[in-house]
């Protein structure tokens, strides 16, 4: 056991070192090679070059590329401090704390509805199969998949907000209510393929032999549908863990057609603004977050199958 | 893989570069423009253009009948109905504030946020027409450099603490020792306080735009030593004599105000409290205008107007801006550098037929580099419009008689742009220069012509007062700052026009020493002014009394909520 832990400790390590260093660098150095400062957008086109020049100079922005990377790493290792906005003047990580809450919850909720969708969508297709409802199945999620997650939004909120009125178009000062379509919008694009995932994978366990045991032995079909379930996740639950990690940096598109203030739009504004510390603290976020996810996301499929601890 | 980032573009369209500012007019007697109502009828018109114009804002105007009422929207005491006091009016906007300060800050998401906490002495109306503010009189003595203010009586800061002139001393001094984006370019010799409500500032030589510039929101008035605190503290939680104050802000996000009980006209701000929420896309802002989550939306993109004005429960609100959108000639590039090239492109170019396809009738087509809504604007310069012979003959006596291939840089994200970038591109096709569109992120898009960088490309210009010095300054003085806003044109013909402007009285004179530069400045082509497009808002029916100035920011202390 303590074997296994310090493997699982070791693993973890040699995964999120690397990618939290490159993260660093890549956004630090691809970010200043990009044409375009935050002085300029700041001061307007009106502004004189002396001027830009002069609030750049200010914004430290004139030190040689290796002091202001100096600074900055040193910054996060000696007092995980990512900086301070160059445009409002904050510490990153407080604009960040104050983002982070309604991102984490549209995916939050988003998960919850595409596993409540998920789940019982691949089962009636696998039992029912090659019928009509697995064929419904199949086929009319793969909408969802076809349709691009904003288009998806505009329709949700054309209908729902601005004909219907039931929730709100945008925004989210509305609590739970105004997560609700940002979530069905993710969800639904983000269901058919893991339908289709599940169900293959269901269907292939349905055939194995252990199930034909067990029913044969008269276990509940429940019972056995558990077992089969629980084999068949695996896959499915490690892309779900992608999909997760994706859209926890991924949520822009969402965030920006449902005017919601999260991190995604935290970081379109501050890429359009060039507001370095902040997009490299969003950043390094993300990717920790990301990192975090798939460590879960493997950690839950360890436990879910033995079989893989003993390799 | 869900979330593409391909999906990202087609709702990807931050506004243009023409955020720009705010800022203040000059008194000017020779305003074209009378009242909102009448004012738009100089805007381009589809029948959908007058009934909003008509509706619009106006108190006055409840109907949509007919677009000759009376009332303006500078002037919405002039009511049928009695303001009703109390209610939270929200306010969408795309962008948020970063900074309250003042003497710092230039762009709108900044400026008209600072505009609902300090107030300057004078200010400016809907027209753009000076009016005393919290100096209630002033004038300037006969030589035109030594000019008087009284401070209107009773003024108090939100604290309740009385204006002195030495408030107004030390905050002019601030912004003159600060300088800023929008300076005080009068050449201010002294400003004392005088007595318990006289300011009198002292002039080196005549300056006429000097009045517009102090009605201009980067010459507010804030409490001496800031009260005492310092910067970072005083402008978190700033304190001026405008009609609101701010309770609750989110960097980056949204920001609340409540009323200033302490407001020197009486009985108003009716509202009791301002929110203005941030809402970054287009397509969000009328969303949560028709489903009222919000009560006004800042702007609307003129693809929607039809929409909205389909609405009868909203109303939209189209007026003069001081904004040109412009197509600029980098003067340096080895094609562009030849008069006749540019004269070229300017016949070639079909502006009527520009503006009819993109701006859906809310835009004009310009002529002049001055927005009609700025005095001193002359429609009758030859601005060398549509003529394809004159095109052709004009390239033929060019060095490159047969034509030459170039690029044209727009910002990307901007669908106006990005529409009219088309349009150059067909009909420049016609006199044989090839155009390349060359459409990059706003932010590299003000890098490249920072550094001239570029042959030509679409932009916008923005009056900040209405006082005609202000954009030809920027624009053809190359002392100006920008080097021509860009272009690095010189002419030391209109050099010396300019100067002459700034020093001459209002009057006959100054108005044919603009007329001129607005002529010889079309001939040289440096740019080519394509449209002068309106300030685009819309609210709820229930809204009343939106004064929307032409810098675009709106008078909010005049609103007021119906049931």
């Amino acid at each position: 056991m303590m074997n296994g832990s310090l493997r699982w400790l070791r693993r973890t390590a040699l995964r999120v070192v690397p990618v939290v260093t490159g993260v660093v660098l890549a956004t630090f150095f691809l970010l200043r090679l990009v044409p375009g400062g935050p002085a300029a957008a700041a001061l307007g086109d009106q502004a004189t070059n002396e001027a830009v020049a002069a609030l750049e100079a200010q914004m430290g922005l004139d030190q040689p590329l290796m002091t202001q990377l100096w600074s900055y790493v040193s910054g996060i290792v000696t007092r995980g401090d990512v900086g301070t906005s160059l445009l409002y003047g904050t510490p990153t990580s407080e604009l960040i704390a104050g983002r982070v809450g309604v991102t984490l919850s549209v995916v939050a909720l988003a998960v919850l509805l595409t596993l409540v969708l998920v789940v019982p969508l691949a089962f009636a297709a696998a039992l029912h199969k090659d019928g009509v409802v697995d064929h419904l199945i199949r086929v009319v999620p793969a909408i969802g998949l076809a349709m691009p997650t904003f288009w998806i939004g505009l329709l949700l909120i054309m209908v729902f907000a601005v004909n219907l009125g039931w929730l709100p178009a945008g925004g989210s000062g509305d609590g739970v209510r105004s997560l609700i379509l940002p979530a069905v919008a993710i969800a639904i694009s983000m269901t058919p393929v893991l339908v289709r995932t599940l169900r293959a994978q269901l269907l292939e366990v349905l055939d194995a032999d252990f199930v034909a045991t067990l029913t044969a032995a008269g276990l509940a079909r429940g019972r056995v549908l558990v077992h089969v379930l629980r084999n068949a996740a695996l896959p499915t639950l490690t892309l779900f863990g992608l999909n997760i990690a994706y859209m926890i940096g991924g949520t822009l598109v969402i965030e920006r057609v449902f005017a919601l203030n999260g991190l995604g739009a935290l970081m379109f504004e501050s890429i359009s603004n060039r507001d370095f510390p902040v997009v490299q603290g969003v950043a390094l976020f993300c990717a920790v977050a990301v990192v975090a996810v798939t460590v879960a996301t493997d950690f839950l499929v360890d436990r879910l199958d033995p079989r893989s601890r003993l390799s | 893989m869900l979330l593409s980032r391909s999906a990202l573009l087609p709702i990807w369209h931050p506004r243009g570069p023409a955020l720009l500012c705010a800022a203040p007019t000059e008194g000017s007697t020779d305003v074209t423009l009378t009242s909102a109502c009448t004012s738009t009828k100089t805007i381009r018109r589809t029948g959908v253009a007058v009934l909003t114009a008509g509706v619009f804002v106006l108190s006055g105007c409840t109907s949509s009948s007919t677009p000759e009422r009376e009332g303006t929207a500078a002037d919405t005491t002039a009511t049928t109905a009695a303001p009703t006091p109390g209610g939270t009016l929200t306010f969408a906007r795309t962008q948020s504030p970063t900074s309250l300060d003042l003497h710092t800050e230039i762009t709108a998401n900044n400026a008209f946020a600072i505009d609902k906490i300090f107030e300057p002495l004078l200010s400016f109306n809907a027209q753009g027409e000076i009016e005393p503010w919290l100096a209630s009189e002033y004038s300037p003595s006969e030589d035109g450099l030594v000019w008087t203010f009284t401070l209107r009586p009773g003024v108090r800061f939100s604290t309740g603490d009385l204006v002195t002139p030495e408030d107004v001393v030390y905050s002019l001094n601030r912004h003159i020792e600060v300088g800023g984006p929008l300076p005080l370019d009068a050449p201010i010799t002294s400003i004392e306080a005088s007595g318990t409500d006289t300011v009198v500032i002292t002039l080196s030589e005549p300056y006429t735009p000097f009045i517009a510039e102090l009605a201009g929101f980067s010459n507010g008035i804030l409490p001496a030593d800031l009260g005492g605190v310092d910067e970072a503290t005083f402008f978190k939680n700033p304190v001026g004599t405008g009609p609101f104050v701010v309770d609750e802000w989110t960097e980056g996000g949204d920001i609340s105000f409540t009323k200033n009980v302490n407001y020197w006209q009486d009985g108003k701000p009716y509202l009791d409290e301002l929110v203005y929420k941030l809402v970054q896309d287009d397509n969000q802002l009328v969303a949560q205008l028709q489903s009222r989550q919000v009560d006004v939306i800042d702007s609307v993109a003129s693809a929607n107007v039809a929409t909205l004005e389909g609405n009868s429960s909203l109303t939209v609100s189209t007026t003069p801006s001081w904004v040109v959108e412009e197509i600029f000639f980098n003067t340096l590039d080895e094609h562009f550098a030849d008069r006749d090239v540019r004269r070229a492109v300017s016949y070639a170019l079909d502006r009527e037929g520009i503006v009819a396809a993109t701006s859906f009738g809310t835009a004009e087509v310009a002529g002049s580099v001055l927005p009609p809504s700025v005095p001193g604007y002359d429609a009758t310069i030859d601005s060398l419009s549509y003529d394809l012979a004159g095109a052709k003959a004009s390239i033929a006596a060019s060095a490159y008689p047969d034509g030459f291939s170039t690029k044209l840089l727009v910002a990307s994200g901007n669908t106006l742009r990005a529409q009219e970038a088309q349009i150059v591109q067909a009909q420049l096709a016609e006199i044989g220069i090839t155009v390349e569109i060359e459409s990059i992120d706003l932010a590299a898009f003000r890098e490249r012509f920072r550094a001239f960088d570029y042959s030509f490309m679409i932009n916008s210009a923005t009056s900040d007062v209405a006082d005609p010095n202000g954009i030809v300054s920027f624009q053809a003085d190359p002392e100006g700052g920008t080097n021509g806003y860009w272009t690095h044109y010189n002419n030391p013909e209109v050099t010396a026009l300019i100067a002459q402007g700034r020093t001459l009285p209002d009057g006959a004179e100054r108005t044919a020493v603009y007329s001129e530069i607005q002529a010889t400045i079309a001939g040289d082509a440096p740019f080519i002014p394509l449209s002068y497009p309106s300030n685009i808002k819309a609210s709820q029916a229930t809204v009343q009394g939106l004064t929307v100035l032409p810098n675009g920011s709106v008078r909010l202390q005049d609103t007021w909520l119906t049931k």
